[in-house]
């Protein structure tokens, strides 16, 4: 004898069960970085791009090109790496700030091309200025272990002297050895950190539109560490590493090397 | 069909059971380290290191204990944290003014005991770490000491063959970088807790002082309690005892971390707890035995401009006084600290 009603009604909430089961269970277990996101969203819409130049215009090559400093003295370069942090993007008429999280830090390391292009997220917007720290705060100096760009392994940490280096420059200075420069110091009156606002070229803003790019290209040049307002010569001085006045005066520089070249709104 | 219909509830119940049973079992798959409470003795302060962004871990604790011990995080492998921290000595260096390093070289500074470090904010005699976890980093990259290089030492742990299995058990993961070896050794030598001496018995009512040792408490309390403040024993404050520079070493001190003239030669008061087996003293070891270290104070110190003024003027201590103020500091002696089986060498 057959009851289909029964018969079905059994099938469906079976069927309805295993359904259930498919797609509700166990779904604390799920977190939001489990969810697919559909490959149409882009991660970033900002490509903040740094080249290292020599003499304002002239390409950074490591060791093989001789330069000169603005005493006339030739060098090399070996390495050139620094950290930011506290990315603004800034419309200076409508008093607008956009405000990258100050937690997030690059190292722009010119050895390794894939660190010198930051991607980032900005709401869309008109911006004039950009602006963003040299170095790392000075919580991120005293609270420990980090990891990620903060990792001690990169080598831009001392280990005695607990801190940071904000900004490295080493090469050769021709005829008289290696210089090197690593600039650091979180703590009064030593503090290197630097916060340049850039100006871009005349005539170009950051349009950004949504679901659209700009890309930045900006400058680091490297004679900038030598001159205005501090003069830095080989001869008097080619070893700065430690926190104090001459890493003060080096950053007072360098903070300075930093040019907006050219902004291309998508 | 009464057999299908029970077959088929059956099987619904089923069902439900396996469901239901699904998210139960991951449940109890998914547990982590197991936690350890950090226990503060009784009239200590708030520690300075509270294992805040680190929590405290049976398995962390326990890696960190390897790592102490394991001589992998030296260049040539010879020199674990252990070869200048010895359980026995309060994990000071038993008997060495100065370590020995890498390639038969002498470290600058004897290496001190590592006591109830979670209360200090600054490590080393110069201050010059500010934060517990990094301060491995020093003796580590060192090349007077263990000689090693960041990146090599995660890259030989993460090579071996036990660690990477540990780090899972520990931080959920068999992901190893320097935070996370960093944040168990941080775990493990925090938790070097030593509150247990026959003094912290006497403070509880457990134990009575004899009398010498009676004596000498009070003759502390008014001769040496103000840099080697209780109940740490010392305030963690830096200053200079009037020791005449080692030609040598040549060590300012303090000022070669802050560049200020005033810090010049100042060095970071010592803890006095289980100070009868730390020995040597000061900075650089120069004193064999606390009767040395006490009788600098009465008759050896040396004026200078950054001296300081508890000491300027020398310390009135008799012999008898000695005699006394080292009976009390036998009192500091912690056995059980010194033998506790969880900071020794794992098997």
């Amino acid at each position: 004898m057959k009851h289909p009603l029964l018969y079905y009604s059994f099938r469906f909430i079976y069927g309805s069960l295993v359904i259930l089961f498919l797609f509700t269970s166990c779904k604390k277990e799920y977190s939001a970085e489990d969810i697919p996101i559909p490959p149409v969203v882009k991660d970033h819409n900002i490509l903040l791009k740094f080249k290292a130049v020599v003499n304002d215009t002239v390409p950074l090559a490591f060791d093989t090109a001789t330069y000169t400093n603005f005493f006339k003295e030739p060098f090399t370069v070996h390495a050139f790496k620094f950290y930011i942090h506290g990315i603004e993007m800034i419309n200076t008429d409508s008093g607008r700030v956009f405000r990258i999280s100050a937690n997030k830090y690059f190292l722009v390391d010119f050895s390794d091309t894939t660190t010198t292009t930051l991607k980032l997220t900005i709401l869309p917007y008109l911006y004039n200025r950009l602006s963003f720290v040299i170095g790392v705060d000075s919580a991120r100096n005293v609270s420990g272990a980090q990891t990620g760009a903060l990792d001690p392994a990169n080598g831009m940490f001392w280990t005695w002297n607990t801190g940071y280096i904000m900004a490295k420059l080493e090469g050769n200075a021709v005829g008289r050895g290696a210089f090197e420069y690593h600039i650091g110091g979180f703590k009064e009156p030593d503090n290197v950190l630097k916060k340049p606002t850039l100006l871009f070229p005349f005539g170009q803003t950051i349009d950004l539109k949504p679901e659209k790019n700009t890309e930045i290209i900006v400058t680091a040049n490297i004679s900038s560490w030598f001159y205005n307002p501090h003069d830095l010569r080989f001869r008097d001085n080619p070893v700065c590493t430690t926190p104090g006045p001459l890493a003060k005066q080096i950053s007072e520089n360098y903070s300075k090397m930093f040019t907006v070249v050219s902004v291309i709104n998508e | 069909m009464t057999t299908r219909l029970t077959i088929r509830i059956f099987l619904l119940v089923a069902t439900c059971v396996v469901i239901i049973n699904a998210c139960k079992k991951s449940d109890t798959e998914k547990k982590g380290p197991t936690p350890i409470t950090f226990k503060i003795p009784a009239g200590f302060p708030d520690p300075f290191y509270k294992f805040t962004n680190n929590p405290l871990t049976e398995e962390g604790f326990e890696l960190g204990r390897k790592l102490f011990y394991d001589g992998i995080l030296s260049k040539d492998g010879n020199f674990p944290c252990a070869s200048c921290h010895q359980q026995f000595a309060a994990f000071a260096n038993f008997d060495h003014n100065l370590s020995h390093g890498f390639n038969n070289q002498f470290t600058t500074r004897n290496a001190p005991a590592l006591i109830n470090l979670a209360w200090h904010k600054e490590m080393h005699w110069d201050g010059g770490i500010n934060n517990i976890e990094v301060q491995p980093l020093a003796p580590l990259t060192a090349p007077n000491e263990m000689a090693e290089d960041i990146n090599t030492v995660i890259l030989k742990l993460q090579s071996d063959s036990l660690y990477p299995s540990l780090f899972k058990s520990a931080f959920g993961d068999e992901t190893i970088n320097s935070q996370r070896m960093l944040f168990a050794i941080a775990q493990f030598v925090g938790s070097m807790v030593s509150a247990d001496s026959k003094y912290d018995k006497v403070k509880k009512g457990q134990a009575v002082f004899t009398d010498p040792e009676r004596n000498g408490y009070q003759l502390f309390q008014v001769k040496c309690a103000s840099c080697h403040a209780e109940p740490l024993f010392t305030d963690l404050s830096f200053r200079n005892t009037g020791l005449p520079v080692d030609p040598q070493l040549k060590d300012i001190g303090r000022m070669r971390i802050t560049n200020k003239i005033e810090d010049s030669l100042k060095f970071k008061v010592p803890t006095l707890r289980n100070v009868m087996i730390t020995f040597p003293y000061a900075h650089d070891g120069r004193f064999a035995s606390v009767r040395n270290m006490m009788d600098h104070y009465s008759d050896g110190v040396q004026d200078g401009p950054t001296v300081d003024p508890l000491v300027k003027n020398k310390i009135l201590l008799s012999t008898l006084d000695k005699f006394y103020l080292t009976q009390f500091l036998y009192t500091l002696t912690d056995s059980a600290f010194l033998k506790d089986k969880r900071f020794s060498q794992p098997e």
